[in-house]
């Protein structure tokens, strides 16, 4: 990245090549829509080239890039708020959807309950635990995304964990 | 808190008993890192299995769509920008080879400026009115009059920069001349010289040579004015001295107190 900072932005194809997927997952944990999700990642790419003169350097890339990554999603639904009320019914009907789910992604039924019942969470609850995945649970790091202790993102995050079990047990009573 | 309370924690949470105020307490206990993620078997499970979670790849429109912006950036890039000119990576390094090139052009003229000759002769002259000035206030210090002695004096004010033989002139007037108002003018006109080594030598070897208690208490705060500390003991053989005035001593002792 510092290269790029200096001048060489052909070094940020090879960031973009890198981080590209774990980022479109970030975002797919989120929302759940793939097109969304293109633009959004695209979207943090052209905020890292905008503000690359930014980057200090003295900590990791991938932190930066999720503590930009955080602000676009932010900044997305903020600014599409009333179209998401609109649609927000559609939305719930499509994540219910069990056939829809299982078209989407050839995973075996617990994952698919697993992944159902993440999206039952809150926002922050899902966004902390897509932080812990993509950024291979770095507790300290996330800390920093979310300007707050490492102990205080552990407990984010085992909250988290406990809801989403909770929501699966849930889901299991029903099938 | 105690080890054993804490295992029972974990084990009580483990096996799925745990109540809220134990919850809380463990929530507590991660904070504080007195436990860890990894020690809850309960939530590793579902931590694990959300680790495991596959989701779609983005598409080759992603890729494309990043390009063409980095290829618009890169073309954009050659395009001047003002933000980009004042922001301070960039503009550091101008800001230095511009100082340096100012520095370095105001040497190379300062070297070849050329010495006109108009310059030459008008320092030619002045050097010749410095000469006169000298040789004029040389003579006039020999004058029986005081009056015109004075005025000697006081002309070496005029001068930018006294020659040796000035302050020579001007040391021999203050040690020598029988009216004190010479002297103390002499003092006074000597005063801009007392940095020189010389001079003050001389001005010191003088404070044993007054006799007048006038210049012995102008000598002496000249001194402590200029901090010059060798003087304190030609001072201190005034202060010993019997003909010396209680006055002059009083003043003369602030000033030694000055110095010390």
């Amino acid at each position: 990245m510092l290269k790029v900072k200096e001048g060489n932005l052909d070094k940020l194809g090879l960031l973009f090549e890198r981080y590209k997927k774990p980022l479109f997952g970030f975002f797919y944990g989120l929302t759940k829509d793939a097109e969304l999700c293109e633009d959004l990642v695209q979207n943090v790419f052209f905020r890292i080239l905008k503000y690359r003169y930014l980057f200090r350097g003295d900590g990791d890339f991938k932190t930066w890039m999720f503590h930009i990554a955080r602000n676009v999603n932010h900044d997305h639904y903020r600014k599409n708020k009333w179209k998401l009320r609109e649609s927000i019914e559609n939305w719930e009907d499509k994540l219910g959807s069990f056939e829809n789910r299982a078209t989407e992604f050839q995973q075996d039924e617990e994952m698919q309950l697993l992944s159902m019942a993440m999206d039952r969470l809150p926002e922050e609850k899902r966004e902390i635990l897509m932080l812990s995945k993509f950024q291979d649970k770095k507790y300290k790091e996330i800390g920093e995304i979310l300007g707050c202790s490492e102990g205080a993102v552990k407990v984010k995050v085992f909250r988290a964990l406990q809801e989403l079990k909770e929501a699966y047990k849930e889901l299991e009573k029903h099938l | 808190m105690e080890k054993a309370r804490i295992q029972e924690l974990i084990s009580k949470y483990n096996a799925d008993h745990a109540s809220a105020a134990e919850v809380k307490e463990i929530e507590q206990l991660l904070e504080s890192g007195q436990i860890d993620l990894d020690e809850l078997h309960e939530v590793q499970k579902i931590d694990r299995a959300v680790a495991k979670i596959s989701f779609p790849e983005p598409g080759a429109d992603l890729d494309h769509r990043f390009y063409q912006m980095l290829a618009l950036e890169k073309g954009s890039k050659s395009s001047f920008s003002w933000r980009e000119f004042f922001s301070w990576p960039q503009l550091a390094p101008k800001l230095a080879l511009a100082s340096v090139m100012l520095i370095v052009g105001i040497g190379i003229g300062y070297l070849m400026k050329p010495e006109s000759p108009a310059n030459a002769q008008l320092a030619e002259v002045s050097q010749q009115v410095v000469d006169l000035k000298e040789m004029m206030m040389l003579s006039m210090l020999e004058k029986e009059s005081p009056t015109e002695r004075l005025k000697a004096v006081s002309l070496t004010s005029e001068m930018n920069s006294a020659s040796q033989r000035v302050t020579n002139a001007l040391l021999e007037t203050l040690n020598n001349d029988e009216n004190l108002n010479v002297r103390l003018a002499a003092l006074d006109a000597l005063k801009p010289y007392a940095r020189n080594g010389e001079v003050r030598e001389a001005l010191i070897r003088s404070i044993a040579n007054q006799d007048s208690p006038l210049v012995q208490v102008a000598l002496a705060e000249m001194m402590a004015q200029l901090q010059v500390k060798s003087s304190v003991k030609e001072l201190q053989k005034i202060l010993k001295s019997d003909k010396t005035p209680e006055d002059v001593k009083s003043r003369i002792k602030q000033s030694i107190d000055v110095l010390i």
